[in-house]
Order: structure tokens, then C-alpha cells, then sequence
């Protein structure tokens, strides 16, 4: 077990970082009870929870321990963080932190857990990983032997992990799901790039067919009359095509609106002010 | 018009630097006009004006290239919610009938005076409107800075807004329940100035906001709602006359799509009374600027004398001062949403760091 983990936090680039930084101790101290319960002869089959964002859901994690306690199995927690997993020219060092730090939330919450779990007698992994979540299962399935089946947490597809191993996969729905869940996965960053480069494409297009043809172009466009719809049919197909590529182009430059909502201009309430004479005593001399 | 337009209307040649100009102020002005609604065409008409082209060509030009990249960025506007449709084309069905008269007024101006009246018209409107709308906007934001960002309504919307005269609507984006009659004059008021300096965006928001009692962010949004009919309707018009170079618009477009949508991110970034400032400052820059213009065409006109090497420093100056203005908009607007990134970035560090177990 503890060579195996030791492979998996070597291949794992952001999880060795992390682990760099904090040192080896705790993470061999982490691995101390894993070893304990596969002291017996042969490696336990385990389960293996996956959930987007830095804590597993409640009832994931419920479920997967109500089968592993009967069936004798370990837990492996799965932490995924798929809008971190963009490694182009423009991955900033801010995103290094924002691994980081999600990497120590997931430990600290698999700390917690294992806790628990080891009263019960259960063994329990956390790994973190960054990037596609079905790329994510299929390595930590290649690394971790004996892995029997895939439960999901709420907001993370069956399909999504079905396609690349070849093991049961149960997807438990939580109220959490849908709140943890990740604002998008790696896989659109993949089509994000096509999308923009595919638009873009298209603008360079458009743009050489009227420009090379300027004196053609501009002797039927400004004709006037009728032909007043030729500059204004083509204003709308530039802008359909060159805005969608700008659109995915800051997409893909990683300049979007914060996940926040912007504010909603609740303009101040304008109660209208009614005057409401109270009465009052008064002496009539 | 359509039997001078052909006389009258030079197109000008391209060249490299035209190009690049063009395409960088295009991309500019859509960032600014993503942000705070208008603008662009400000800096454009008078930029393409300024490159020799004619005063009718350079705003049918423009106006050709404002609809399609405000309907960009309104559409984006709208999913960050901030757009009050209803509000948008109430709105422009009033400034629809004010670019018709702002057109008939332009080919009018046209007939009598040519192109140096024409010039001279649209240099004025500029001035005028400009000192006047850009100065308050710039002083109520100082204002609102002053006082720790808090946005107020204006005493006179809250007034309007009691005035019971039907048909009243409510707006629920915009969250204003305002009788429709005092929608309409500014809506037309919008229409006239954008028919006439290709920005009615600066009657249109300061309106919105101070006469309406509309948030800043809501009404830059409606704006481009605003914007995208009226353009429309006003490309229309002007391409009939055949007066839109296709390849002027094409290339401000290339730039001002790129920026539009960076604009419109960047009001999810900042805090709102930035839009003010950036409206404010850039507004009194460019009239500064195009005061510097006006000179030149009232000797074109024959009203004044003035040695040419004079004419010549002043339109320098004139054009330098306008870059500057395009500038510093857009430093405000980059800068200000680095700021609230670096701020947010902070913010999202110290939760996490709150976050415990």
C-alpha cells in the first residue's frame, strides 16, 4: 500500500507539490493506519467515492461506508478539481495557489474522515487530482490495485467516469451536488480551444473574402437603395462569427465573469411619502 | 442626398497604419462601450474624420459597426442579468423617431452648408452635450466615490416616479415604476444625439440613471439595447444613401467585438460607480478635444480667419487630447477590474483560510 500511494503522489504533479511544500512527514503519518488494516495478507478491495470540489458529499460518503463496512472493503476518497487542471502558457501562479489550497481543504476534510472511518475499522486514501475526471479515475484505478466499484456524488455523471474503466459505476445524488459541483470540467476546455480556434478560423475567412475584393465589395455596397442590405447582412454574419470568437477567445484567456452573480442593481426602495398626521390635542382659544 | 452622395462622398484609401488605427480604436471604444454602454464612436467619428474621412461617411460608418457590436454586447450584458429589455425598447421606439430627425437634420445641414457645416454641426454637438452631461456624471461620481460608493437616486426621479400619469410601467430589471411619458423624451433625445455624433449613449444613460432613477449598471446595459435598434434603424437609413464603407466598419469591428465583450466582463469586476467615472472623465476629455476642431471648420465656413500652421497645431492637439481620452477609459476600466480581481483574489485566499472543519 504505502508504495503504491508513494507512486501515486510521485505521478500526481499538483498532489507532489503540495506535498513538497508540507513536508513528508504527515503524509507517511497519513499512510500509517492504511498499512495497519492491509496488514493482513491479502490487499483489501476497496471502493472508490469521486466528487468534484475540496469535500465529498454526505450522503456519497454515508452510502460508500454503509457497503464497505458490510462487505469488509477500504474507502478511497477521490477529490477532483477540473477548472484547475488547465495546464496551457497562461496557467497562473495564482492557480498554483488555488491548487494548493484546495488540495489542503480535501486533506483536511479526509483527515477528518479517516478518523471516523478507522474507529470502524475501515481503511481510508484521500487523493486529490486535478483536471479531466474521467482521466482522474482511470489513473488512480491503474494505481490503486483492487479498486471494485465507482460511487459518484451528486453532480458528477456516471458517463463521465463510465467511458474509461472498466468497473461499476453508482452515482449517489446529494442536496450538495449540485453546489459543489464545479462550474465547468476540462473536457469543455478541450472543445473550448477548438471552438476558438474554429471561429477564428472563420473570422480570418470572412475578413480575406471581403479584403480581397475591396473594389467589387464597395461598388455594390454603396450603390445606396436596395443594396443597403448587402453591408447590413454582412455586419450580422461578421458579428455572429467574430463574436463568437471573441467570446471563446477571453473564454479560453481565462477572462470571465467572476463566479459571483453580479450584483443586482436592487435600486433603493422608494416608499412614497405619505404624510399621516397624527392627532393632537389641541386647545382651540 | 442620393444623387450627391456619389459627389459629395469620398471613400478614403487604406493604408497599413489606417488600418491598425482603426482596429486598435475599434477595440478600445467596444471596451468602453461594453462597460459604460456607448462610446467608441465618439473617439471613432471623430478619429475616421481626423483620417480624412467625410463627417457623414464616418458616422454612417460607424453607426454600421455600433449595432452588431452592441447587440454583442447586450446579449452578454443580459446573462450577467443586468439588461431591462422592456425598458431598452420602450426606450428606443422613442429614439428611433429622434435618429430619423437627427438624420433629416444632418441632410439638411449637408445641403446647405456641405461638409464643413456638416463637420461643424457634429464638433458642436459634441462640445456642447459633452460639457454639459459629461461634467455632471463626472461630478456625481466623484460624489458617489466621496461617499464610500454608494449610488443614490436623483431627487427628480424619486419625483417622477410619484407622478401617477398613465400608462405606467414597471421595470423589473431596472426594479423603477415610472409613468412611460417620461420614458419617451428621453428616448428621443437619445435618438436625435446618436443620429448626430453616433453616441446617444450620453444622453440615453445619464437619463436613464438621474431622470428615471435607473442603477448605473442597469442602464449601461440597456443602453446597448438602445443602441442596437436605433444603429439598426439609422444603418438603414444611411446605407440607402449608400454612405456606409464597409471597409472602415469591418475593421473597427474586428477590434470592437474582442472589446465589447472585455467591457462587459469587466462591470461584473468593478464597483458601480466606476461606470460613472469612466463615462464622466472620458466625456469631458473628448469635448475638450473636439473644441480644439471647431476652429477649423468655422473658417472652412468662412465665419473666421486663422492662419493654417494654426489650424494644423490645433487639430494636433485635438486629436492628441482624444487618444489621451480613449486612453485613460480604458486604463480606468483594465485597471479597475485588475484591482477587483487582485481584491477578489484576496478575499477568496482569507476564506479559505477561514474555512475550517
Amino acid at each position: 500500500m504505502l508504495g503504491f500511494m508513494k507512486k501515486i503522489h510521485g505521478k500526481e504533479e499538483g498532489q507532489a507539490a503540495v506535498d513538497r511544500r508540507q513536508g513528508s512527514g504527515p503524509d507517511l503519518e497519513s499512510l500509517r493506519p492504511a498499512q495497519e488494516t492491509s496488514g493482513k495478507p491479502e490487499v483489501p478491495r476497496k471502493i472508490l467515492v469521486v466528487g468534484r470540489g475540496d469535500t465529498l458529499d454526505e450522503e456519497a460518503v454515508d452510502y460508500a461506508v454503509n457497503l464497505a463496512e458490510r462487505l469488509g472493503y477500504d474507502l478511497i476518497g477521490l477529490n477532483v478539481n477540473p477548472a484547475l487542471g488547465q495546464k496551457s502558457r497562461f496557467f497562473s501562479p495564482y492557480k498554483y495557489h488555488l491548487r494548493e489550497k484546495f488540495a489542503q481543504r480535501a486533506k483536511t476534510a479526509g483527515e477528518d474522515l479517516k478518523k471516523v472511518l478507522a474507529k470502524k475499522g475501515i481503511g481510508f486514501e484521500q487523493v486529490v487530482k486535478f483536471g479531466d475526471l474521467g482521466k482522474a479515475v482511470a489513473e488512480v484505478n491503474r494505481q490503486i490495485k483492487r479498486i471494485e466499484f465507482v460511487i459518484t456524488q451528486g453532480g458528477v455523471k456516471e458517463a463521465e467516469v463510465n467511458g474509461v474503466i472498466n468497473l461499476p459505476v453508482f452515482s449517489i445524488s446529494g442536496y450538495q451536488g449540485e453546489k459543489k459541483m464545479a462550474r465547468e470540467s476540462d473536457s469543455r476546455g478541450i472543445g473550448l480551444m477548438g471552438k476558438t480556434v474554429g471561429f477564428g478560423l472563420g473570422t480570418a475567412v470572412l475578413y480575406a473574402a471581403v479584403f480581397m475584393n475591396t473594389d467589387t465589395v464597395m461598388q455594390y455596397f454603396t450603390k445606396g437603395a436596395w443594396y443597403a442590405a448587402l453591408p447590413i447582412a454582412t455586419v450580422f454574419v461578421f458579428s455572429f462569427v467574430h463574436g463568437a470568437f471573441s467570446n471563446y477567445l477571453w473564454e479560453a484567456l481565462g477572462i470571465q465573469a467572476p463566479k459571483r452573480v453580479a450584483p443586482r442593481p436592487t435600486a433603493a426602495k422608494r416608499p412614497v411619502a405619505r404624510k399621516r398626521p397624527r392627532p393632537e390635542l389641541r386647545i382651540d382659544t | 442626398m442620393q444623387d450627391i452622395a456619389p459627389e459629395a462622398v469620398k471613400f478614403i484609401d487604406l493604408n497599413l497604419m489606417t488600418i491598425t488605427f482603426l482596429f486598435i480604436v475599434g477595440f478600445i471604444g467596444g471596451l468602453v462601450s461594453g462597460f459604460i454602454g456607448s462610446g467608441g464612436a465618439f473617439v471613432l467619428t471623430p478619429g475616421m474624420m481626423s483620417l480624412g474621412v467625410p463627417g457623414a461617411v464616418a458616422v454612417a460608418s460607424n453607426m454600421c459597426h455600433k449595432f452588431p457590436k452592441a447587440m454583442v454586447g447586450a446579449y452578454k450584458r443580459w446573462k450577467y442579468g443586468q439588461v431591462d429589455i422592456k425598458l431598452g425598447l420602450i426606450m428606443a421606439s422613442s429614439a428611433g423617431i429622434g435618429v430619423w430627425v437627427g438624420i433629416m437634420i444632418q441632410e439638411w445641414i449637408l445641403k446647405h452648408w456641405g461638409e464643413a457645416g456638416s463637420n461643424l454641426y457634429v464638433s458642436l454637438s459634441f462640445v456642447v452635450i459633452l460639457v454639459i452631461v459629461g461634467g455632471y456624471v463626472f461630478y456625481d461620481a466623484y460624489k458617489t466615490a466621496k461617499s464610500g460608493g454608494e449610488e443614490k437616486v436623483t431627487s427628480l426621479a424619486v419625483w417622477l416616479q410619484k407622478i401617477n400619469l398613465p400608462p405606467m410601467v414597471h421595470f423589473k430589471t431596472a426594479d423603477v415604476y415610472i409613468s412611460m411619458w417620461f420614458t419617451i423624451p428621453i428616448g428621443f433625445a437619445t435618438g436625435m444625439l446618436a443620429a448626430t455624433i453616433a453616441v446617444g449613449g450620453f444622453i440615453g444613460v445619464p437619463g436613464m440613471i438621474y431622470v428615471l432613477g435607473v442603477s448605473g449598471l442597469v442602464a449601461s446595459a440597456t443602453e446597448l439595447v438602445i443602441a442596437f435598434v436605433m444603429g439598426f434603424g439609422g444603418t438603414v437609413k444611411w446605407a440607402i444613401n449608400g454612405m456606409v464603407d464597409i471597409r472602415l466598419t469591418l475593421i473597427i469591428l474586428a477590434g470592437s467585438l474582442l472589446g465589447v465583450q472585455l467591457g462587459a466582463i469587466g462591470t461584473t469586476y468593478v464597483k458601480e460607480h466606476m461606470i460613472k467615472i469612466v463615462m464622466g472623465t472620458i466625456m469631458i476629455i473628448v469635448a475638450v478635444s473636439r473644441g480644439l476642431a471647431v476652429p477649423k471648420y468655422l473658417k472652412q465656413l468662412g465665419v473666421i480667419s486663422l492662419q493654417e500652421s494654426t489650424i494644423s497645431i490645433l487639430m494636433g492637439a485635438s486629436f492628441i487630447i482624444m487618444c489621451i481620452a480613449l486612453g485613460i477609459g480604458a486604463l480606468i476600466i483594465l485597471g479597475s477590474m485588475w484591482k477587483a480581481k487582485r481584491a477578489e483574489t484576496a478575499a477568496e485566499a482569507a476564506l479559505v483560510l477561514d474555512k475550517s472543519y
